[in-house]
């Protein structure tokens, strides 16, 4: 059976890369792909996060939840989590934190001993793993080292004390928001502006000028020589309609037409610094096919064809 | 107390008045305003230290009037609105609310019940009630654990300090409608906002033990060492060796959280003191009962001594909680809300930006609301976080500066790449699609209220009232609610009838009783003669058995002891004997 092909082939271009950002564009697609993206970036990346906190001494200000809560949202650089086990699906260990397959164990001693106040950062948790240890902000970020000690997770006042034993493990955004590695995973349709040159010839130059401020984001400008509209920045365009309404307003309505292309998504990819945001992407990626490899059928089923006719066909890539 | 003289010269007056509290006092300037220079006013609005408000009222420049005095007076919000007639003026329009209504942003734009509503619920919100309150040892405590000041605050809240004691936090909230959990102002809440702190609580509750000291005959309780080994330990994991429960253990329900002995016999001869070892004990340990499946943490253990010199040991129990479907949420305006459900990340819509909203609120709840501030408090917190600093809504303060107006607003938000009216682009999260139409969206400071599903629902089948063997009143007894008339209407109505029956007789409290055909009274059964017999006809003869609640059972009885009985054969057509 000889099925309708309806295979893409999505093109992605790289705009931005840094470790933690990343804005590319994803082109010959449809939304429903660029969305599975940005979801299982959200979702279904895995990443390490501290799960399980044993505390030992604390006679912090913080109640021994809250520290708890507080610890696990700190970002563990995340690296190895694609190769790593899920505790539960461990048989090597029954998830007591000694197994390297599933989890990694850190420590954490802390006590203030002056009169000031002491603050218990993401820098005193010591990992036993040294490529699962809590991100480090101070170099990318570009801020004075000295000053910036990772994230605050408790102060400790003289005499005051904590001490603890965690486990991190691996898990993914969907069961607990510590797990997720995006900060921000956003997509936009690419805009397409056009400009009817004769009508804006039309205006006088502080109709235009009006025509430009009209647009909360700097979508418009003015050439200062030719004293033209021009486009400076399409994709500062949120969609919000308010140069159609300018248009509309001055009573010349379609002086400029704005489509959203379709098929074309400008992606940011923000990291919370567990992956690379390039890596992000690839995992989700990863991921992606994983999941569609368990809807996959396989080549040689004659009653998944039965069952599922044309779809099926399609599915294996007919 | 207070005594205050009254003149009321036009009506030729003079009132004594005793107030026990002290009246709603408001603040105004004299009609003496001529004599005020503007030397003076910069005095007193620096406060120098050479003039203090004391010396301007002692001046009777400013005069303190309570709500009686207000009636005889004309009084001005603001110096140009002074007429001839004026007898005071206003020094501060907002200082007309008190702290309650001072929370409020805007609410001189909102419907006058709503801004009622939001000054009872305000003292229901949870947040941050003192500097000392982990040392207090309140009988229920509820905490957040992370509350903000508000991002649109006032200058009430300035001056109260609520802005150091906040209670509710900031949620970026978008206005539309979402999967139909959103009905009847049901909000629908992000499942990562939850994860990562937002509306967590912790509740603290205190239990009480006494250990009594001096019983009559010279006994006393005891506190024992616990077992470690052998039946009934696994319950006293958590004690300590002094026989308490040690602070930071995970008590679960049915642990013992003391150890307690006390005397077989405390009363009668008099036991002497080397003879206290010799006595019996019968043990009194106290167990904890919390819900079942919830991990509480005993806190602290305190000791202090009661009334009548006994020591008394009072444990803090805490619960740490996350917001779940059913828990109250309420913004500054009078507008409570349940969460409807929690619905993860992803799924929420965003903005091409990245914003995805911590909370959705129905726009149904607006319209018949008009609670204009809320709208307000929107715009203005959204113009807040996108330009980094606090935004005014002060009641009345539009004039004077004290509340910032919607076009300042407007302005500051179109400067920041959003739309001037607040409303954003959004997408789908399901599909990725944009959604049809704009969104209102930004931060409004949600309270967390204290009524909580988890400690509101109820059932029970507990305690029954002996005679009626109804199940007892009210929930602090574990007893029954009832289901009445109008609750039985809406059953019958809706056509579930036999539900009625099988609920409030087959599952509740059938009764079998002997009823007689011929005289249609009540009789009874013997276990003699192994059969019904009716008393009033002396025989067994017309005897039939059914089933009705006991309390209708009950109902005859009372009726034909007042001689006034039920003819059940009067029915008997009616049922199938
Ligand atoms: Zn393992
Ligand atoms: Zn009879």
């Amino acid at each position: 059976m000889e099925g309708v092909s309806y295979q893409r082939f999505p093109k992605v271009k790289i705009r931005e890369l840094k470790d933690d950002y990343a804005k590319f564009e994803l082109r010959d697609t449809d939304a429903s792909m660029a969305n599975a993206l940005r979801r299982v970036m959200i979702a279904e990346v895995p990443t390490i996060a501290i799960d399980l906190v044993e505390i030992e001494v604390n006679s912090s200000v913080l109640n021994d939840e809250f520290i708890a809560h507080r610890l696990g949202l700190i970002p563990l650089t995340s690296e190895r989590a694609m190769s790593m086990r899920f505790s539960r699906d461990c048989d090597a260990c029954d998830g007591d934190g000694q197994c390297e397959f599933c989890s990694v164990e850190f420590h954490l001693r802390a006590k203030c001993m002056t009169d000031q106040t002491l603050d218990v950062t993401s820098k005193d948790l010591y990992s036993s793993d040294h490529t699962v240890v809590p991100v480090d902000f101070t170099d990318s970020a570009g801020y004075d080292s000295s000053e910036q000690r990772g994230i605050i997770i408790v102060k400790l006042r003289r005499g005051q004390e904590l001490r603890l034993r965690a486990i991190a493990r691996k898990g993914i955004g969907k069961d607990h928001a510590k797990w997720s590695p995006a900060a921000t995973v956003t997509f936009m349709y690419e805009p397409e502006i056009h400009i009817n040159e004769d009508m804006m010839e039309t205006l006088t130059l502080e109709e235009k000028q009006s025509f430009v401020e009209s647009s909360p984001t700097r979508v418009f400008d003015i050439d200062p020589n030719t004293q033209q509209v021009v486009v400076v920045d399409p994709e500062a365009y949120t969609y919000d309609d308010e140069v159609l309404k300018k248009a509309e307003a001055m009573g010349k309505p379609g002086l400029v037409e704005i489509y959203a292309k379709e098929d074309s998504f400008i992606f940011t990819v923000e990291s919370t610094g567990a992956i690379k945001a390039s890596q992000l992407v690839l995992n989700a990626i990863e991921v992606l096919k994983q999941k569609l490899d368990a809807v996959r059928l396989s080549e040689d089923t004659v009653e998944a064809d039965d069952q599922f006719g044309e779809l099926g066909a399609h599915m294996r890539g007919g | 107390m207070m005594i205050r003289l009254l003149t009321m010269s036009r009506m030729r007056i003079f009132e004594v008045l005793r107030l026990l509290v002290l009246g709603c006092n408001s603040l105004a300037f004299v009609k003496g305003l001529t004599t005020l220079t503007q030397y003076k006013i910069e005095k007193l609005t620096s406060l120098d230290g050479i003039h203090t408000f004391q010396d301007f009222v002692r001046g009777g420049l400013i005069e303190y009037l309570d709500v009686n005095e207000q009636n005889n007076a004309l009084i001005a919000l603001y110096e140009g609105e002074a007429t001839s007639e004026t007898t005071h003026i206003e020094i501060e329009p907002f200082t007309i609310l008190g702290v309650c209504a001072g929370l409020i942003p805007y609410p001189h734009h909102n419907q006058s019940p709503r801004n009622t509503y939001q000054c009872a619920m305000g003292k229901q919100a949870m947040g941050s009630i003192a500097y000392n309150q982990f040392s207090r040892m309140d009988s229920v405590l509820y905490l957040l654990l992370y509350p903000q000041r508000p991002l649109l605050t006032t200058r009430t809240i300035e001056l109260v300090g609520y802005d150091k004691l906040g209670a509710g936090q900031n949620a970026t909230v978008a206005v539309m409608s979402y999967s139909g959990y959103d009905i009847e102002d049901a909000i629908v809440m992000n499942k990562s906002s939850l994860d990562r702190g937002f509306g967590r609580c912790i509740v603290m509750k205190s239990y009480t033990a006494i250990y009594q000291k001096n019983y009559e005959n010279g006994t006393s309780d005891r506190v024992l060492r616990p077992q470690r080994t052998g039946p009934g330990s696994e319950r006293m994991q958590i004690l300590d060796d002094d026989g308490l429960a040690a602070p930071g253990e995970i008590i679960k329900p049915n642990d013992i959280y003391i150890n307690k002995e006390s005397p077989i016999h405390t009363t009668g001869q008099r036991v002497p003191a080397d003879g206290q070892q010799d006595i019996g004990y019968k043990p009194a340990k106290q167990t904890f009962k919390g819900p079942e499946g919830e991990s509480c943490v005993v806190d602290r253990v305190a000791f202090c001594s009661d009334k009548s010199e006994n020591l008394c040991i009072k444990f803090i129990i805490r619960h740490t909680r996350r917001p779940e479907v059913g828990d109250k949420f309420s913004s500054r305006h009078g507008q409570k809300g349940v969460c409807g459900t929690i619905i993860q990340q992803e799924d929420f819509p965003f903005s091409e930006t990245g914003i995805c909203p911590d909370l959705i609120m129905n726009p149904h709840g607006f319209p018949s609301r008009m609670t204009i501030g809320k709208m307000i408090e929107l715009l203005g917190g959204k113009a807040g976080v996108s330009c980094g600093r606090f935004y005014y809504g002060s009641a009345f303060g539009e004039a004077s500066g004290h509340a910032d107006r919607v076009e300042a607003i407007s302005e500051t938000l179109v400067k920041r790449g959003f739309s001037y009216n607040g409303k954003d682009f959004l997408y789908s999260g399901i599909t990725g699609c944009p959604l049809q139409a704009y969104i209102f969206m930004g931060p409004i400071y949600y309270q967390k209220l204290k009524h909580m599903v988890r400690f509101s629902s109820h059932y029970s089948s507990g305690p029954r009232v002996m005679l009626t063997r109804q199940p007892t009143e009210g929930r602090a007894g574990n007893g029954g609610l009832r289901v009445g008339e109008m609750e039985r209407d809406c059953l019958i109505s809706y056509g579930a009838s036999l539900l009625i029956f099988e609920r409030l007789m087959i599952s509740s409290d059938p009764f079998e009783v002997q009823v007689c055909r011929k005289c249609g009274l009540l009789g009874y059964f013997s276990h003699m003669l192994k059969r019904g017999i009716c008393s009033s006809c002396s025989n067994g003869d017309n005897i039939s058995m059914i089933k009705l609640p006991y309390a209708c059972k009950l109902l005859f009885q009372k009726r034909a002891s007042f001689e006034n009985p039920f003819y059940l054969n009067e029915f008997m057509d009616t049922f199938d004997w």
